[in-house]
């Protein structure tokens, strides 16, 4: 099987390159090139463009969309994704959507949960994305959209070596009734592993798939970042107050962020600022969703990497950054 | 879900798998532990979010002897989260010791054992926010109590942990609310156990609010989650049915009532410097406050046939101007400003001009220190979240007073009964009679005599204590706030006790008691943890029993 992975030097993306040629795969890795790149085979191929993306789309079988970005990327990237492959024969589609789609809702969500836009901007776009896959499946389309929890494991900023950071200053720590959320972490190898099952699962088309993508024995978030900052050697950790995290994530973080875009337009390094701690992410840890993933499990076989690995692995990783 | 009586019509009768009275420690440890199950729990609390006169007022009532005991509602907190809204948070289990029946005890020995209760411990602990199930000080810290001290039988690897101390309606709020098998009625106060006429079930729960409406609860299996006190309350006036009150044909409800023998005394000197010493806090990887205590092995306490006793370092009598302790004389001056119930053991006598004057010079002579400490205080007590728990002074002089906390020997006469008077909802309210034995002061006194002679003997200090004011130091207070202890007492024989060993009333099939009314002894420790730890033994009787599954599909604590 021939397949196009669109953003293949992201974090999912570069990781799928390599898992599916390994497994015996041809793959036309693309992405709009802004990253340096090693990937053999890479493209530069801009999402956005119709004909471009039209073009390579008849090469293959399939496409795997791992597209980040704003929400133009996002929202329109889909839009012309699933026109494109319209034109190209259409190919099977495996999107990379994300739990944010449903929002702010809290409680055992499974795939049938309604969705909610309203949260913010990424959850929007990624509802609108959603959306044009849903099209493509009532167009005759194969589409398997894939929604996972937070991708940790190495090499994930997001959910390791951020909060590593944040919790090497003391910004992050036990947060109480704050951080009580569920991480529903899934390792990157596990989102790898399902995209290369979504890839072989049987034909059928006119049908739209949806598979929520969490490990089931993820934590509630202050475990985790007490794991992790045993780990990591950052203990006795602090109690965190709500007020403390709002403060970080409303007044200093907004700060940090706005030095680093000011760094990054003079062409200064920023490496040297802090760590922001977006409203987003005090917001998620207060979130109590549990992404309830039993249904890609049960259809499949699957089962998730344990969460003591997985936290290793993502340890191991941060002490050698 | 949470919910109030005031959206339930009146004369509505709800139903559920299991009732549970009360959202203290003990009720929300048995819900959090349920749900996931499969069954339906409906929580009863008598209070709102917060505080409400009104409400506490339903818990005044009748002391026999206020020397000895401190009125009714202080110590306790009528509200969702029950007493976690105002407790201290230390945290420690009871010893494998205090389960046994020991000959030297009358009444002692519990129908279960410690190894009954030690799977739930580390969960209890969890819940509690104090952290990894570790009381052992020597495998966390390296340091020693007192550097070169070894002895046998007076150990210093005992500790205690101490939550935020977390209130676990605001803790827990958020998962309460969103599990869709937990309905917690707030404003809904219990008013009746009502059997069936065989006595033999439970067959409902009458339930008031206080602005009059009535509504009913039917439920399979009812669990009576409040306090020490209100267990003998309810089990009391519930006499419908069952005359003497239920579970009371043997006279024992309300009966045994323990709190803990607890007094600062004595002189401990520590040879050497200052830096010899460990008297403070230390901080777990978690970031928990952990302190050691000195204890006596259970072996030495069935030697000297003593009951189970720790003792703190601690500071000098605050009342006395003589330490020179700004801080010291700080606290005595604010007295007043501090709460009932953690400013009660500054009280000491009356005080008169010149013990004022002298405590105001303390203060002015010691600012850096007084300086320091107020710092310390606001920082890591009034603004944080996880708050240091307790006064701890600079040790200048390697001279401290041991503060006691021993185990009360059962006592059929020191009991809670009802009074003619009744409260709002007409429910008879209660007087404490609170009383200790000759025996407790002994079993101290026999344990302080080991504690001389083993300072002695270790050759790096000396204790001394003065026997004749023994009674007076420990009793200077009374009973120590906030245990309540004992008055629906376990065991295995239906004669002696009023709840066998899954904390079911005898003879009525559905009714349980999650709470430190069921502790047939006291121990040394602090109820919480262990309150905590039976509830959620209980939660899994519960669900066995209901042919439930053992274990959520995900860990609900």
């Amino acid at each position: 099987m021939k397949v196009l992975i669109l953003g293949a030097t992201g974090h999912v993306g570069s990781r799928l390159v390599q898992y599916l040629n390994q497994q015996g795969h041809e793959t036309i890795a693309a992405s709009r090139g802004r990253l340096n790149t090693n990937i053999s085979g890479h493209v530069t191929l801009d999402s956005l463009n119709l004909e471009a993306l039209t073009h390579y789309l008849k090469q293959v079988d399939a496409v795997v969309n791992c597209v980040a970005g704003d929400k133009h990327s996002i929202g329109e990237g889909a839009s012309i994704l699933v026109q494109a492959a319209l034109e190209a024969g259409m190919p099977r589609i495996i999107h990379l959507s994300t739990m944010s789609v449903y929002g702010g809702h809290e409680g055992n969500i499974t795939e049938s949960h309604a969705f909610d836009p309203a949260y913010g901007w990424y959850a929007a776009a990624k509802c609108e994305a959603e959306a044009h896959m849903q099209q493509y499946a009532t167009s005759g389309g194969q589409v398997i959209s894939l929604r996972p929890g937070c991708v940790h494991g190495p090499g994930s900023h997001l959910w390791v070596s951020r909060p590593a950071n944040l919790l090497k200053t003391y910004r992050l720590g036990d947060l109480g009734d704050a951080g009580d959320g569920w991480s529903n972490l899934v390792h990157l190898d596990d989102v790898v592993r399902a995209i290369h099952i979504s890839l072989n699962l049987p034909k059928k088309a006119g049908e739209a798939l949806h598979y929520n993508l969490a490990a089931p024995d993820s934590p509630r978030w202050n475990q985790y970042l007490f794991d992790l900052a045993s780990g990591i050697e950052v203990t006795p950790i602090k109690r965190i107050s709500r007020l403390q995290l709002k403060l970080d994530s409303k007044v200093l973080s907004p700060a940090i962020k706005v030095a680093q875009i000011l760094c990054r337009k003079l062409k200064m390094n920023d490496a040297w600022l802090p760590e922001p701690l977006p409203p987003s992410l005090s917001r998620l840890f207060d979130q109590h969703i549990f992404l309830n993933a039993e249904k890609f499990s049960q259809e499949h076989g699957f089962t998730y990497m344990s969460y003591s690995q997985s936290m290793q692995e993502s340890i191991a990783w941060y002490k050698n950054i | 879900m949470i919910n109030n009586i005031s959206t339930i019509p009146s004369d509505t009768l709800l139903e559920a798998d299991i009732c549970i009275i009360g959202s203290g420690a003990a009720g929300i440890a048995v819900a959090l532990s349920l749900t996931g199950r499969g069954l339906n729990i409906i929580v009863l609390e008598s209070g709102a979010e917060g505080f409400s006169k009104q409400t506490q007022n339903l818990y005044a009532g009748e002391l026999a002897d206020e020397k000895l005991h401190s009125p009714p509602d202080k110590y306790r907190h009528r509200r969702f989260g029950g007493s976690t809204a105002i407790w201290g948070g230390r945290c420690m289990p009871f010893d494998p010791i205090d389960f046994e029946a020991r000959d030297y005890i009358p009444q002692s020995g519990w129908p279960i054992t410690y190894a009954d209760l030690a799977p739930y411990f580390p969960v209890a602990n969890r819940l509690l926010e104090a952290g990894e199930y570790v009381y052992d000080a020597n495998s966390l810290f390296n340091k020693p109590m007192f550097q070169g001290f070894t002895s046998d039988v007076l150990i210093t690897n005992n500790m205690e942990r101490f939550s935020c101390p977390t209130n676990v309606a605001s803790r827990y709020r958020q998962r309460l609310a969103l599990a869709d098998d937990i309905q917690v009625i707030l404003g809904a106060n219990c008013t009746g156990i009502r059997l069936n006429n065989a006595a033999d079930r439970v067959d409902h729960l009458d339930v008031a609010s206080l602005d009059g409406k009535k509504i009913m609860v039917k439920a399979k299996q009812v669990v009576l989650a409040t306090g020490g006190i209100e267990v003998a309350r309810l089990l009391l006036a519930s006499n419908d049915i069952c005359k003497p009150g239920i579970g009371n044909q043997q006279d024992l409800v309300g009966r045994y009532y323990q709190c803990h023998i607890a007094g600062n005394l004595g002189k401990l000197t520590i040879f050497g410097p200052t830096s010899n010493v460990r008297h403070g806090y230390e901080v777990s990887s978690e970031g928990i406050y952990c302190r050691r205590r000195l204890s006596l092995t259970a072996e030495t306490q069935k030697k000297i046939k003593a009951g189970n006793m720790v003792a703190r370092l601690h500071f000098p009598k605050i009342v006395d101007p003589s330490h020179k302790v700004g801080v010291l004389s700080g606290l005595f001056l604010a007295k007043n400003f501090i709460s009932y119930e953690y400013g009660k053991r500054l009280k000491d006598g009356q005080a008169s001009v010149s013990t004022y004057l002298k405590h105001f010079s303390n203060i002015i002579l010691d600012p850096i220190d007084t300086f320091r400490f107020l710092y310390h205080w606001l920082t890591k007590r009034t603004l944080a979240k996880r708050k240091f728990p307790s006064v701890i002074l600079n040790n200048k002089s390697n001279q401290f007073t041991l503060e006691i906390h021993s185990e009360q020997y059962p006592n059929p006469d020191s009991r809670i009964t009802l009074i003619e008077e009744h409260d709002v909802l007409g429910m008879p309210r209660v007087k404490i009679d609170w009383r200790y034995l000759p025996a407790d002061i002994e079993s101290v006194r026999r344990s302080l005599d080991v504690f001389v002679e083993e300072f002695t003997k270790s050759g790096i200090g000396t204790f001394e204590f003065d026997a004749s004011e023994l009674e007076e130091d420990l009793t200077r207070f009374g009973a120590y706030g906030g245990h309540h202890i004992g008055t629906a007492r376990m065991g295995s024989n239906p004669e002696t006790s009023v709840v066998d060993a899954n904390c079911k009333v005898h003879h009525v099939d559905n009714l349980y008691i999650a709470s430190s009314a069921v502790f047939p002894t006291s121990g040394q420790a602090n109820p919480t943890l262990t309150i905590a730890a039976l509830s959620l033994r209980l939660a899994d009787h519960l669900a066995q029993k209901m042919q439930a599954p053992s274990q959520s599909k995900h860990a609900t604590i």
